[in-house]
């Protein structure tokens, strides 16, 4: 190990049993196999058994930060465990170098019944604090903690926010060589989690090297300049953060592409959408991949096949991947009713047949696939003339430029406004 | 690791978790009669109404305990005190992985620590029953021998059966829940085959020859016999049972050691 290695990870491996009666036998098997003192097979898999960490092998400098990515059960958080010595290596080896940390999960062995005050020492102690380093600290914690005169009070009148808030203040004070972090951020408020990320780039600062576990890609990219992409346990990618980045959205795409359910119409054919298409403002039409800030043009051929029609609602719905709803523009034919429900409801007046091309004006997307449903129906009546459900689907990827996309935090705004180019 | 070192990496690792310990024997100590009404007395009540029933089964003559030599509630509550504490090692020290087991899987510390914090917590209730061992033994006027003062010594080989039994069903249990009850059901039941609330000289030769063999027998008599009498009866099977429990205290040690890392993520 090199000098200013702390971290290092050679072919690490971890193994778990998807099912529980089969893992408690194994378990067993292995429970009596170390008392005779015999060598427990780790080297393959058993029926049932899985890698959910798969020869993974990095290494961190120190004053360096280190981001995990990938989807839900990609072995992130496994890996962060491993490395913190709550899990045992089925196969390689890690090499730590100082006293290491974890934001792993907040205010552990905390008792309700136990005021603000007695669970700071007691979850100090559980970190490996000495009294007097917590003593040294106390004021600091509550300081951070933000309880107020709830500190002699018992933590189960606390709110949720407020215990988080606790075992966040005290984890953070230990001062550790190399700290792990996993999506702790993610509970507490907005002004919370911004106290805790800037904590946490104070530490950095000090020359604590961290390894950071995290959805939120945009905190990766701040606190990280190298990352690592994970999937099915595997780490498909070690590099350089914004590289690794777009691998990642690149996979995500991916794979809901090839998931995806093709075009499904709907309605009772009277009015026919055909040539649907969603793509980047002077892009090409075929080219379903936007950049994040980008304009988006919807663009779609509609026919109406019925004699009269003056009363109809035209819907283009985004969602996302999952299904949820984004956001729906509407507009109406005539003004022939005057009750317009939705507050981006436009009223245009349409053709039998036309070319429609609406601009979706500074969107604010975040980088994932959306799917795309256009639809008519009458606004006196419960049938749908017309439709298609995922007409389009669309992928808004990852910005070349980094600015835009850090003054957005991680937000993802649903309210935005669209312009209707012709129809 | 070898066997001694790995002794004293485990001996190492409880004394570096000294504050943690404590803190975590505070916790469940202090805060375990914060919402009970009668707090701590609870320790004191309920070794008394133990005996009570032994003590109505001998007046009712349904238990004939034998020729005990000294007032028969005196003889119950010293043998089921001693009995209490060997058993409150043994549970105490099986849950002790288990009953930590959030806390295993958030944090990274030295598991012995669990096991330390619960035999603390077992000390602490035994010192508190100790008080109504002295206040019974007032009220019947027993003045014990001088050579009482020993008895501290007799608790440590029951220390070390009971922890040693513990820590090793305490591995087992993360796996085999069952074995934990299979133990103490066991145990239960072992408990009349020791002379806890009967005369160790039974007409039963069958019995008889169990409780011979049952190195209990020794380890609770001892300890009760140094109170009442002043003395240690049979020597030499005190002696061998004292090591017997040495022994498996200091393999069952090691196992834990060897052990319990591999299972504590199966929690």
């Amino acid at each position: 190990m090199s000098n200013d290695t702390v971290v290092k990870v050679e072919n690490l491996s971890k193994k778990f049993c998807r099912n529980l009666r089969r893992s408690m036998f194994y378990g067993s098997v292995d429970v009596i196999k170390s008392m005779l003192g015999m060598n427990i097979e780790t080297n393959t898999l058993r029926k049932d058994e899985f890698w959910a960490v798969d020869n993974v092998s990095f290494e961190l400098k120190r004053r360096k930060s280190i981001g995990l990515i990938g989807v839900n059960g990609s072995g992130k958080s496994t890996l962060l465990r491993l490395l913190n010595g709550i899990y045992q290596p089925d196969k390689g080896r890690i090499e730590l170098r100082g006293r290491i940390g974890a934001l792993i999960s907040v205010g552990a062995g905390f008792h309700p019944l136990m005021t603000g005050r007695e669970n700071i020492y007691l979850n100090g102690a559980i970190l490996g604090m000495s009294k007097t380093e917590i003593d040294k600290k106390f004021d600091e914690i509550v300081d951070f903690a933000e309880i107020g005169e709830f500190l002699d009070a018992p933590v189960k009148t606390y709110s949720s926010g407020m215990y988080v808030r606790l075992g966040f203040a005290i984890a953070v004070q230990a001062e550790p060589d190399i700290l792990l972090v996993d999506e702790v951020l993610a509970v507490g408020d907005a002004n919370f989690q911004k106290k805790c990320f800037d904590r946490i780039l104070d530490i950095r600062k000090n020359g604590t090297s961290i390894i950071f576990v995290s959805h939120s890609v945009s905190a990766v990219e701040r606190l990280c300049t190298e990352c690592i992409l994970m999937k099915h346990g595997k780490q498909i990618f070690w590099g350089n953060t914004r590289e690794c980045v777009q691998r990642y959205f690149h996979e995500i795409n991916q794979d809901n592409l090839l998931r995806a359910s093709g075009p499904q119409t709907f309605g009772i054919g009277d009015v026919v959408f055909s040539n649907v298409y969603v793509y980047q403002e002077n892009g090409d039409r075929a080219d379903p991949n936007i950049e994040f800030g980008k304009n988006i043009i919807i663009e779609f051929d509609y026919k109406f096949f019925m004699k009269e029609s003056n009363k109809n609602q035209v819907r283009v719905t985004i969602r996302t991947f999952e299904g949820r709803d984004v956001q729906k523009f509407l507009f109406q034919e005539s003004s022939f009713i005057d009750d317009v429900i939705y507050p981006n409801e436009k009223i245009i007046p349409l053709k039998r047949e036309g070319n429609a091309r609406i601009k979706i004006v500074n969107p604010k997307l975040f980088p994932q696939t959306f799917r795309l449903d256009v639809g008519v129906a009458p606004l006196d009546k419960d049938v749908h003339l017309g439709g298609i459900a995922n007409a389009a689907f669309f992928n808004i990827i990852h910005p070349t430029s980094e600015k835009m996309y850090l003054e957005y935090g991680n937000m993802t705004v649903t309210e935005f406004d669209y312009e209707v180019l012709s129809i | 690791m070898g066997f001694l070192k790995s002794w004293i990496f485990m001996l190492k690792n409880i004394i570096s978790s000294r504050e943690m310990i404590w803190q975590l024997f505070k916790r469940d100590f202090i805060s375990g009669y914060k919402q009970s009404l009668f707090g701590i007395f609870w320790l004191l009540i309920s070794p008394l109404v133990g005996i009570i029933s032994w003590v109505f089964m001998n007046s009712a003559g349904i238990l004939s305990p034998g020729d005990v030599g000294v007032p028969y509630p005196v003889y119950v509550l010293l043998g089921s005190t001693f009995w209490g504490l060997f058993m409150s090692f043994y549970s105490s020290t099986a849950n002790s992985l288990s009953s930590g087991s959030s806390l295993i899987l958030q944090v990274n510390f030295s598991h012995e620590a669990l096991v330390a914090q619960q035999i603390a917590q077992t000390v602490a209730n035994f010192i508190i029953n100790l008080l109504v061992l002295i206040i019974v033994l007032l009220i019947f006027g027993i003045l014990p021998s001088w050579k009482a003062i020993f008895f501290p010594l007799t608790l440590i080989p029951i220390f070390f059966i009971g922890t040693g039994i513990g820590m090793v069903v305490s591995v087992i249990s993360v796996v085999v829940h069952d074995i934990n009850k299979m133990v103490s059901m066991g145990l239960g039941f072992l408990m009349f085959l020791t002379p806890v609330i009967y005369a160790p000289k039974l007409q039963n030769v069958i019995l008889q020859g169990v409780i011979k063999w049952n190195p209990m027998t020794y380890l609770i008599g001892s300890a009760r016999d140094i109170i009442i009498y002043g003395r240690i009866e049979n020597q030499g099977s005190y002696f061998y049972s004292c090591l017997l429990a040495a022994i498996i205290f200091m393999f069952s040690w090691r196992l834990f050691f060897l052990s319990e890392n591999k299972v504590a993520e199966k929690l």
